[in-house]
């Protein structure tokens, strides 16, 4: 026993976790491969007999898998495109470009104690930011990423969305109530008062657009605007788009919007109390919001996930099994070949350079080209990887725009706010259904 | 709780024992005496559905360490109570204890963004007590390192007011400015912030070549860069709508709150101390008093944007004027000014920077009374709060930009 313990003393941090994880993995791996030797027709039985309830799941695991990936990367967007805004350097340090820092940050706000206050409503307190967290994410379970790649495609998807969408303002209300804080309050009741405004012209905006497609399933949306990028929906309803843009940045708390957390006048509204992970949820759920805002804007005006012009259609065979023996040397080869062809330019032509900082240029070219060509393939051959491009593109341009408006301007007050959305977006929301209702029932458009 | 307090006493925010309370009513911040004045009686009486908030000492924007107690309705301002004394250090009495040259670096962090005006009044008053003839370089260089101070601070206060509006660029893009300005400042007087650069009867170093080299690359692109900074601001819808007809000050009121400067410029008096009670070289320099009539938060920005082309103005005329000469007047180590009394006043960022001295014959100075514009500023804030949402307060108090240092001296 004492030699065992003593040997647990001698290793590292590093050597601690990997002895307990090690075995782990392996007995986990283990009994994976029993199961699906002994139960594996079973459960693919199970699977198939229940297909629509194994992809709801499926889509939630992924979409709170890929939830915090997609925060970091619109943090670090909005870290950088601000700084370069301020005229700083914006993160440098954490990764290439700074490009870890956000990671860095969950981390830290993992690590972080979590505080609850001492009068605070204890179990109201810990359930708003799941509340918020868990509608960000049901609420991206109907947007469609590209052809097949969505969570739910529903007959009734924009309807769901705004539905689910609209439970937010409860996890916010809930926030601000239970954190015995009257910053945290005042944060709360403007978030409430903020969304529920800026929810009727957000959904009257779209309904112009409703009528115009006939349905209300977000996928059949995408695919009455396949084509020419004069198919789009911004083309059709300009005013339905702004107005929506406008709500929408309301609906995320987004500036000049940020009413909710204004840190100049409520320190940090109705997240002022809150730290460690549960301060990281509403952090997280804000940007999730921001990506789905903007993935919805995408697809309800932008295409989707159509091409803005259409692309001529390239079959593209290749057969793999014809090149039989062949294919090993080429695996084997080409990336040699390629690095030493790709390094000698700058090795002939560049006397400074030395023969092994080549080797790494032309590695990492090597790379760049070969990743390059990899994506082109899969590209042309996979209708999905071409319009998950296309999305995520429209996507994150919308969400520099947000993130664009953050570094502008400056925040409207309350009641600016509420004068702007009951004077200004209702009446033109309202002028834009009525236009769209007329042209679809006179002019039949 | 209340069993364990005196009787006739409130349990307060202010109290150490309160962190071992438990009942909601202990953290009102509510002073833990019986309301020694009527006033106080009626403000820590609460209406129907009112509540307090408590902002500061420690809040994102009070500009330093204010306390404002408000009353709120809402989101409306009801009242407030402001609490003062944060950053109390007893300047004017350690002055009292400090050797005349001494008590320059003691009022030089009293407005910390405009420190070479602090040690101005002092300065100007001792040289008026002991009869002092400072050499017109000397004069030169205090007004050209002044205006230069101006624009410092008039910068930061752009980027504060819009840090307060919630516009995250502006003050990054002032500072820029600023930090070149305060680098070549640094060059003259060998200190970033408190420069304590003012002699009595002078100065206490001559232009050098980094200041001067820095200054003039500055200024061949000052103005483009001050208009491009402002642009932002100024052509901005939501900018210009929250920050108009915001804390609106008339002559009047202005004139029984005893404001000067630009707060007082702003509702269309022309009152500036250069011209009003000329003083150093002013009457000899060409420059214009901005005015506007509004009165209101914007006014104010727009004013102090238009000073700081006034203050460029000043400095060219100065580094074309710069006499050769001595930057020091005679004077003896130890100063024992006849016994008497002097008062000097200047214009500052902030308005009337003013001190009177007395002397009593001896190297210390009697008494010393700094007369600090950011105090009288921040006293119409209750005048002006009332009646504005929560969002505003901030606003409407960076727009009278007080300095805490000055306000609590």
């Amino acid at each position: 026993m004492s030699a065992v313990s003593r040997t647990w003393d001698q290793l590292t941090l590093p050597g601690k976790f990997l002895a307990i994880v090690v075995p782990l993995l392996a007995l986990l791996t283990i009994g994976l491969v029993l199961v699906v030797a002994l139960f594996g027709g079973a459960i693919w039985d199970i699977v198939l007999a229940n297909l629509p309830a194994v992809r709801f799941v499926v889509a939630v695991t992924a979409l709170l898998l890929l939830s915090p990936p997609i925060a970091f990367v619109i943090i670090y967007m909005e870290m950088k495109i601000i700084a370069l805004m301020n005229l700083r350097i914006g993160p440098d340090r954490v990764g290439p470009w700074g490009t870890l820092l956000s990671t860095v940050h969950g981390l830290k706000v993992l690590m972080k104690e979590d505080f609850t206050p001492n009068q605070a409503d204890a179990v109201v307190f810990t359930w708003a930011p799941v509340v918020v967290f868990a509608t960000a994410i049901l609420s991206a379970l109907v947007l469609p990423f590209a052809p097949g790649l969505f969570g739910q495609d529903l007959n009734l998807g924009l309807l769901y969305f705004f539905a689910v969408g609209g439970l937010t303002v409860v996890g916010l209300l809930m926030g601000g109530w239970s954190s015995f804080n009257k910053y945290s309050l005042i944060g709360g009741l403007r978030s409430a008062a903020q969304i529920v405004s800026y929810e009727i012209p957000l959904t009257l905006s779209v309904v112009g657009l409703i009528i115009l497609a006939g349905t209300l399933s977000l996928n059949q949306i995408v695919q009455q605007q396949a084509g020419w990028f004069l198919n789009w929906f911004v083309v059709r309803q300009p005013l339905g788009f702004l107005i929506f843009l406008i709500a929408a940045t309301a609906e995320a708390n987004r500036t000049p919007f940020d009413l909710t957390e204004a840190d100049s006048e409520i320190v940090a509204g109705f997240s002022t109390e809150y730290s460690g992970m549960r301060f990281g949820f509403f952090y997280f759920a804000e940007y999730i919001g921001v990506f789905i805002i903007s993935g919805l804007t995408t697809v309800l005006y932008l295409g989707g996930w159509n091409a803005p012009f259409e692309l001529p259609h390239i079959a593209l065979t290749i057969d793999v099994g014809s090149f039989s023996g062949w294919l090993l040397a080429i695996v084997a080869i080409v990336p040699v070949l390629g690095t030493l062809i790709l390094a000698l330019p700058f090795f002939l032509f560049r006397s400074k350079t030395r023969w092994w900082v080549a080797l790494i240029i032309g590695f990492v070219l090597f790379n760049v080209l070969a990743g390059g060509l990899v994506g082109l393939w899969a590209y042309i051959s996979f209708d999905w990887v071409a319009g998950l491009f296309w999305f995520l593109g429209k996507t994150f341009a919308l969400v520099f725009v947000f993130v664009w408006a953050r570094g502008t301007l400056p925040r409207v007050r309350v009641d600016q706010l509420m004068s702007f959305a009951w004077k200004w977006l209702l009446p033109a929301a309202l002028l834009n259904l009525f236009a769209t209702a007329f042209a679809v029932v006179v002019a039949g458009v | 709780m209340t069993a364990t307090l005196p009787p006739g006493t409130h349990a307060s925010a202010d109290d150490p024992n309160v962190l071992l309370q438990d009942d909601f009513d202990s953290y009102e911040p509510i002073p833990p005496y019986p309301p020694r004045t009527e006033r106080e009686a009626e403000f820590y009486t609460l209406g129907d559905g009112e509540m307090y908030l408590n902002m500061g000492p420690q809040h994102p924007s009070t500009h330093g360490v204010l306390r404002v107690v408000l009353k709120l309705d809402g989101e409306r301002v009801v009242d407030i109570d402001p609490v003062l004394g944060y950053l109390h250090r007893g300047v004017e009495k350690l002055c009292e204890n400090a050797d005349y040259h001494q008590t320059i670096s003691q009022v030089d962090p009293l407005e910390y963004v405009s420190s070479l005006f602090c040690e101005w009044g002092p300065v100007m008053a001792y040289e008026k007590l002991l009869d002092v003839q400072v050499p017109r370089r000397a004069e030169y260089i205090r007004v050209l390192s002044g205006e230069l101070n101006r624009i410092a601070s008039h910068a930061l206060f752009m980027g504060w007011f819009a840090l307060d509006l919630g516009g995250l660029t502006p003050i990054l893009w002032s500072f820029i400015e600023r930090d070149e300005i305060v680098e070549m400042l640094a060059a003259l007087t060998g200190q970033r912030m408190l420069f304590n650069y003012f002699r009595i009867g002078g100065v206490n170093g001559d232009l050098n070549h980094e200041f001067l080299s820095r200054l003039g690359d500055w200024m061949s692109r000052a103005v483009g860069q001050i208009e491009s900074n402002t642009k932002l601001l100024n052509e901005n819808e939501i900018f210009v709508r929250r920050a108009s007809g915001l804390g609106v000050i008339d002559t009047d009121m202005a004139l029984k709150y005893c404001m000067t400067g630009p707060n007082l410029r702003a509702t269309g008096l022309p009152y500036d101390i250069r011209r009003a009670h000329p003083y150093s070289i002013y009457p000899e320099i060409e420059f214009d008093v901005p005015t506007r009539t509004e009165g209101d938060s914007l006014a104010r920005y727009l004013l102090r944007m238009e000073e700081v082309k006034q203050s460029l103005r000043i400095i060219d005329q100065c580094l074309e004027q710069m006499p050769d000469g001595p930057i020091m007047a005679k004077l003896p180590r130890l100063l024992r000014p006849r016994p008497g009394r002097a008062w000097a006043a200047l214009e500052g960022p902030r308005g009337l920077y003013g001190a009177y001295a007395i002397s009593d014959g001896t190297d210390q100075p009697f008494r010393l009374k700094i007369h600090d514009p950011s105090f009288i500023h921040l006293q119409a804030v209750g005048a002006l709060l009332p009646g504005h949402l929560l969002a505003d307060t901030m606003a409407i108090m960076a727009s009278l930009d007080p300095i805490m240092g000055g306000v609590d001296k």
